[in-house]
């Protein structure tokens, strides 16, 4: 049972990074349609941004945090101002920018690994690494503030898109970009701000990985592979479905490898995933998706 | 463009003019080591100990007075990269002997040194599959010799019987896990359950709840580099008190820096920080020298040495089976470290110490002499 419980609670930890990569790739997805895998690129620039703030720049740990949010969601609005939509003016289909994505990622990928070395980088998060014990399971501050922020990050969200003017118009945008046109938005607009949230909303995800483990320019491959199959599972345009297919993802990670050896991780999750996508398409929450939307 | 040209060979012809190297060639030799990775530690201090010996040599009149070059290869601890590395080395550079670093790279490239007539010489890899190897000497104890210590030692003396198990997914790994199971088991102990885990992966807590739950007086660590510091600090977090234990793989900077390592039970091969040797390193390189920065240093003087051998042996002309030869005419080398016998299976003993980590340096409670 205790076993049970720290595992769960891992998983609860994991899935809250995984959804707040999956809550912004599934924004920008579900508003774009761009399959924008480039994501994990403003992932891994977010925590090389704080890396560099905090041990470069000198920075208290704060404020090198709240920069390297900011400097991640100028990236993704510039990603959609330079790349997606001169591409989108010329008429390029979805798979040109998917392409244009892929290469995108490799790219800043490989300049992080030129510039900061392929070696992790620790940044110093003082006690957010100690311990902390809630009965039998172990957990460290910092896994406490990652799940806080998810949390955080979720509700922000649904407030921001059910509330604010502009968040209606991004939902307008997701549910038909042609009538949303019809009534006077501006989707061009629209879509350079979802691509600032979304990327506002997963740069914590980056960061807070890279002060638990260190910052590595590999791993945003890793987080948007596994937030696009979290939001498919979940439903593409469903805002609580990619919570719940990250949650679900984590979960099934962590608590597999209760019985199953756990070499096996990463082939539970793609598993399960490919008998969603065969099964249930349209995941928990969302609409149908058509082979044309990737 | 002319005086670029004309710069370009003045200065070659100055480079040949030099004095102390007026017969022929460089000598190239290779160095596969993992510059980057979770290992990049090791390379660190294996690359400096052969720049040094190389500086040393040259700086003495080179290998029969032809100049000694040492090309550097990254393996990053993936063995088809050591491959690709190797062939380059063999095809385009032409070398006669390479220092090659960890278990499976080593192995990966054994056949082509074979193939081509190039020794190796490994001072870092330890798997017991790297002896008994055509072309290839390890100027280092293969691991069951260490793992036997270890198992021994935590089941006699410490009183430590039942062990659960941390394995770095590799050839390294694997094989020392399999041994410690052995010799573990011959000294009374009993290993409960074992978890592999990615050599470069930064998350093992699931892995570590598993072991955790499943009990057991002590958890073995049969990983190297970077990736021992992350496990000792999240079994730490994850509430696990037991004490740990491994073998000199781990003791490179960040595992002794780090606070979960504290305390951990360790074999250590003799290295003296106290040494001229390691006091050249550490001002040369800005950072404390380590046991692999004189087994490379070491790897370099004994080839050297053997090709001396061999050029005198054949009039001059230097090749891999030559120096392979004088490897085993001469077989004792004098080293920084003491003197150097290599045995029948193209390996090293060498005497093994035991001790715990404490305040990022090693105690040492007890030396076990080498048997050869």
């Amino acid at each position: 049972m205790d076993l049970f419980l720290q595992l769960a609670a891992t998983g609860l930890v994991v899935g809250s990074l995984y959804a707040l990569c999956a809550l912004g790739w599934g924004l920008i997805y579900g508003t774009t349609l761009h399959f924008h895998v480039a994501h994990g690129a403003i992932f891994t620039l977010a925590a090389y941004f704080a890396y560099a703030g905090q041990k470069l720049l000198g920075l208290p740990l704060a404020v090198a945090v709240i920069g390297a949010i900011a400097a991640a969601a100028a990236c993704g609005l510039l990603i959609d101002l330079f790349i997606y939509q001169p591409l989108e003016r010329r008429g390029a289909i979805r798979t040109t920018l998917f392409i244009a994505s892929l290469g995108l990622l490799n790219v800043v990928e490989n300049l992080v690994a030129i510039v900061f070395k392929p070696d992790p980088l620790r940044m110093d998060v003082g006690w957010l690494s100690n311990a902390v014990q809630i009965g039998p399971v172990f957990l460290t501050w910092l896994h406490l503030v990652s799940v806080a922020t998810a949390l955080a990050g979720y509700l922000g969200l649904m407030a921001f898109l059910k509330y604010s003017l502009w968040g209606r118009a991004i939902r307008a945008v997701s549910s038909s970009p042609e009538m949303a046109r019809t009534v006077g938005i501006d989707l061009r607009r629209v879509h350079l701000l979802t691509y600032a949230v979304g990327s506002a909303i997963s740069a914590p995800a980056g960061i807070l990985v890279a002060m638990d483990v260190g910052a590595d320019p590999y791993r945003g491959t890793t987080f948007v592979l596994l937030a696009s199959v979290a939001v498919i599972m979940g439903g593409i345009g469903s805002i609580p479905g990619a919570l719940l297919g990250a949650l679900f993802l984590a979960m099934l990670e962590n608590l597999g490898v209760w019985k199953i050896a756990s070499e096996w991780q990463s082939t539970i999750s793609f598993g399960v995933f490919l008998v969603f996508i065969v099964v249930r398409p349209r995941g928990f929450f969302g609409r149908k998706i058509h082979s044309a939307e990737i | 463009m002319r005086t670029i040209l004309s710069v370009l060979f003045t200065s070659i012809l100055a480079a040949g003019a030099n004095p102390a190297f007026a017969q022929g060639n460089p000598i190239k030799i290779g160095a596969i080591l993992p510059l980057t990775g979770s290992g990049a530690s090791y390379g660190v201090w294996m690359k400096g100990g052969a720049e040094m010996a190389a500086e040393e040599i040259n700086a003495g009149g080179g290998i029969a007075g032809r100049k000694l070059e040492v090309i550097y290869e990254d393996h990053a601890a993936d063995a088809s990269k050591a491959v690709n590395a190797m062939r380059r080395l063999v095809e385009v550079e032409k070398v006669p002997f390479s220092l090659t670093s960890y278990s499976a790279p080593t192995l990966a490239v054994q056949p082509i040194a074979v193939q081509n007539k190039v020794v190796l010489m490994n001072g870092g890899g330890q798997s017991d599959n790297l002896a008994n190897k055509e072309y290839l000497y390890n100027n280092i104890p293969v691991v069951s010799n260490e793992v036997g210590v270890i198992a021994e030692w935590l089941a006699k003396e410490k009183k430590l019987t039942t062990a659960v198990m941390i394995v770095a997914n590799d050839e390294a790994g694997r094989n020392a896990a399999k041994t410690f199971q052995e010799k573990y088991g011959a000294a009374g102990g009993k290993v409960l359950a074992d978890e592999q885990v990615a050599l470069d992966g930064t998350d093992f807590r699931a892995q570590l709840a598993k072991l955790k739950a499943r009990g057991g007086s002590l958890l073995y660590i049969s990983s190297y580099g970077r990736n021992v510091a992350i496990i000792a600090d999240q079994a730490r977090e994850l509430g696990i008190t037991i004490p740990m234990a491994g073998t000199s793989w781990i003791l490179v900077p960040e595992v002794m820096k780090s606070k979960g390592a504290e305390g951990i039970l360790t074999t250590r091969l003799p290295f003296d920080g106290d040494s001229a040797f390691a006091k050249k390193f550490k001002d040369k390189y800005k950072t404390d020298a380590g046991f692999f920065a004189v087994q490379y240093y070491n790897a370099t003087q004994i080839f050297a040495k053997a090709a001396a051998e061999a050029m005198k042996k054949s009039g001059g002309a230097l090749s891999g089976e030559g120096v392979k030869n004088a490897i085993e005419s001469v077989r004792t080398f004098d080293t920084i470290s003491g003197k150097l016998v290599f045995q029948a299976n193209h390996g090293a003993v060498m005497d093994i110490e035991v001790g715990t980590l404490k305040g990022g340096k090693v105690e040492v409670e007890k030396i076990i002499k080498a048997s050869p």
